[in-house]
């Protein structure tokens, strides 16, 4: 077959590609350039594109680099931006992997005349009775069928996952046997755009002004605080919040950026037992899940899946929903929820980003 | 890659056996510093002294004008940095006036001294929808305080030949005093005859991989007495506005081009100059290609066209893959195709900029390149309408 692996110049990846020559597959690997400005984390800088032009000149293939940064700019940057401006939390790594990786790269692909997609993804792609499902990575520790949630059989039924089944270590020793210079290289595990060295803050403060707010028990009123920083608070987190009068953890249970107002409360005061999801946004892997179905819902990369009812009331005015079998700490809007079947929980059924909670 | 077809020669142009040979006495063994007294540097200084002599004649200028340098970039940065540097340690203000599609080694230059001086300013020359210079804005973007004017002599994406006798004419009639003006020739070296179209010019930058020399070799001529510091000083050579040992090799390797270029240019004006018609001809009956500055005057060398709704990407992929090479004229350091600040300035739609390739010829182009060249982009934007 004729694969076009996109290769970030990690590991995971390299060794993704130095696999599928190993299986005989005509293989060209392509590095994807995304954030046009300064990074010195994720997988946009020119020493990572260095890293995956040099292990694919070590592997013997050709090497492509395509420039996506309009793309990225767009569906990625912007969106990522408002949504804090918006009080929102989204996932940019997730809107990357929707828009540009798995939409732009997979079109560029077919038009190319490759007949699949790989990437270094720790996810496996299961073919059972002639459909495609998205497993769970053998590696726990790793797994990101998260982050690649919204895929469906179309997607599904050209991509190539050659390191899913694998344990990271695994993966390393396969990159040190093919002699890659990645084989050490540590993770990635920030976003591209936002230099690690100066955070979420310096980002969002050379696109917009960021709000002054206070901080208020959303039970009793009473003002615990100030932040200068409203858009950066996420609703259920604790860091930042200092504890109440009694001592109590105080969380985030609303953030209200026109109000210039962030609600916190004591745990058992703000958890919630509703999801609310945007349904255009909703997606499944092949036809839509029926109303009061029980699946397993995860709403961070590395989050446990709890039970839940997925329900679909089409009077309501948010007609999607989760109805969660015990009760969470809220989800902020933006977020991105992947439901998993709840008879074979590595199974992915599908994913909507959350509204409210 | 069994057959390959070459049209990157404005990147970098074939390597030139006469190159190689010539500079291969300088490349090993015993080579005495120029700088030194000795049997050794004699000979050395001789090599040198007599490629300075070419490179001279090659602009029309005296041979003690040439500096040596390693390549365009460096020419260019110098030519800037020097004189800007000058003058703002003799005035209180400094402006430097650039033409809004130089390359980037004057661009960022020019940002650098800005960044780093706050008595320097710098001030952009608009195009029009060609690319070629606005006089008018050069006129109003000269002051007093302007050390100088850079303007290049032909674009390295669009090929397109700048007005220099406008823009000399533009500064004198300003009456502005102790203006330079600098070109950065190295886009137009394989094609004009620098001597005659330079002329009026206080400093000509060139190097010598896109006339066949080898990399990292290069020269800033200054005509007359043009005040300009070193950016690299230490050692006093090229008297004293560029430091440390001057290459051998490479100073005979541009030498050995120029000389190559200065006798075959008409021929392979001629000969390419058929080879772009033929192009351009060709191109103008594929879906959605429009070519660019198609009403200004251009090298020979260069055919710069955008493919209305296709990506440059692809196209250079599939182009690859068939053996061609060629580019989308604007690359940055991780080697992708990035939006180019030349076809902003001339205010193309950027959707139309996505869609565009150069392809650059040059003396080893042949008939059989240009027709495989035809029939290969012919049946890859077939492929990518029909696939879209």
């Amino acid at each position: 077959m004729k694969v076009l692996v996109a290769m970030s110049g990690g590991v995971d990846s390299s060794v993704a590609a130095g696999l599928l020559i190993e299986q005989g597959h005509d293989v060209v690997g392509a590095t994807l350039k995304l954030w046009g400005g300064v990074s010195d984390s994720g997988c946009c800088s020119v020493a990572d594109v260095d890293d995956a032009r040099r292990v694919a000149q070590m592997l013997g293939i050709d090497h492509h680099v395509f420039n996506y940064t309009e793309e990225f700019e767009r569906h990625v940057v912007a969106p990522f931006v408002a949504g804090h401006a918006a009080g929102e939390s989204p996932n940019p790594c997730i809107e990357c992997n929707r828009h540009i990786k798995f939409d732009l790269l997979f079109e560029r692909a077919d038009r190319l005349g490759f007949d699949a997609v790989a990437t270094g993804h720790h996810a496996q792609v299961l073919s059972r009775d002639g459909q495609h499902f998205l497993v769970r990575g053998a590696d726990d520790q790793k797994d990101q069928s998260y982050v690649l949630g919204y895929l469906d059989e179309q997607h599904l039924a050209v991509l190539l996952l050659p390191i899913g089944a694998m344990q990271k270590s695994e993966v390393r020793q396969h990159a040190e046997r093919l002699g890659l210079r990645t084989w050490d290289k540590p993770d990635s595990q920030d976003v591209c755009f936002i230099e690690a060295s100066k955070g979420r803050e310096v980002f969002l403060r050379s696109r917009i002004e960021l709000t002054p707010a206070t901080i208020v028990d959303g039970v009793s009123g009473e003002v615990l605080g100030e932040t200068s920083t409203a858009e950066l608070m996420t609703i259920g987190q604790r860091r930042g919040v200092l504890p109440g009068r009694d001592g109590e953890k105080r969380f985030v249970s609303r953030v209200d950026i026109a109000a210039q107002r962030v609600e916190v409360g004591r745990l058992e005061e703000i958890l919630i037992s509703t999801i609310h999801l945007d349904e255009p946004s909703l997606t499944f892997s092949h036809e839509a899940v029926e109303h009061n179905t029980v699946v397993l819902a995860q709403w961070s990369a590395h989050g446990r899946p709890q039970l839940a009812t997925l329900r679909h009331d089409r009077q309501h005015e948010r007609p999607w929903s989760l109805q969660l079998h015990a009760p969470a700490r809220p989800v902020a809007p933006g977020q991105t929820v992947v439901l998993y079947r709840a008879n074979e929980p590595e199974i992915v059924e599908g994913a909507a980003i959350v509204t409210g909670s | 890659m069994s057959t390959q077809y070459y049209f990157d020669h404005a990147a970098s142009a074939p390597r030139r056996d006469e190159v190689a040979q010539a500079m291969a006495r300088w490349q090993h063994g015993v080579v005495g510093n120029p700088s030194g007294s000795h049997r050794a540097a004699r000979e050395a200084r001789r090599a040198v002294e007599e490629a300075r002599d070419d490179i001279a004649h090659f602009v029309g200028a005296k041979p003690g004008g040439v500096i040596f340098t390693a390549g365009g970039t460096e020419s260019c940065h110098l030519a800037v940095t020097g004189v800007a540097n000058h003058h703002r340690r003799h005035h209180e203000t400094t402006s430097i006036v650039i033409s809004r599609v130089e390359h980037t080694a004057i661009i960022d230059a020019v940002e650098l001294l800005v960044r780093d001086h706050p008595s320097v300013s710098a001030r952009y020359v608009d195009v029009d929808s060609d690319g070629v210079v606005d006089l008018e804005s050069l006129t109003m973007a000269l002051s007093p305080d302007t050390a100088v004017v850079s303007v290049m002599t032909a674009n390295n994406e669009t090929g397109v030949i700048q007005p220099l006798d406008g823009v000399h004419a533009a500064v004198k009639e300003s009456m502005f005093e102790g203006v330079v003006t600098h070109t950065d020739a190295v886009a137009a070296a394989p094609w004009l005859d620098l001597a005659a179209v330079t002329a009026p010019i206080d400093m000509i930058s060139i190097c010598a991989h896109k006339i066949g020399g080898p990399v990292s070799a290069g020269a800033l001529i200054v005509r007359g007495d043009v005040l300009l510091d070193a950016v690299v000083p230490g050692g006093g050579q090229e008297r004293g506005r560029r430091g440390g040992t001057v290459d051998v090799a490479a100073a005979v390797g541009l030498a050995t081009a120029v000389r190559l270029t200065m006798a075959e240019r008409d021929d392979v004006n001629q000969r390419v100059g058929e080879y772009q018609h033929q192009l351009l001809a060709a191109f103008r009956q594929l879906p959605g290609c429009v070519i660019t500055a198609a009403g200004a005057s251009r090298l020979p060398g260069t055919v710069h066209v955008t493919f209305a709704g296709l990506a440059s990407d692809e196209l250079l992929f599939l182009l690859d893959q068939a053996g061609v090479c060629a580019a989308a004229a604007s690359s940055c350091s991780s080697g992708a195709a990035v939006a180019s600040h030349v076809l902003a300035a001339m205010e193309m739609d950027p959707e139309r900029a996505r869609g565009s390739l150069r392809f650059s010829m040059g003396a080893e182009t042949t008939e059989e390149d240009v027709v495989a060249l035809i029939t290969i982009l012919t049946s890859v934007v077939d492929r990518l309408h029909a696939e879209s």
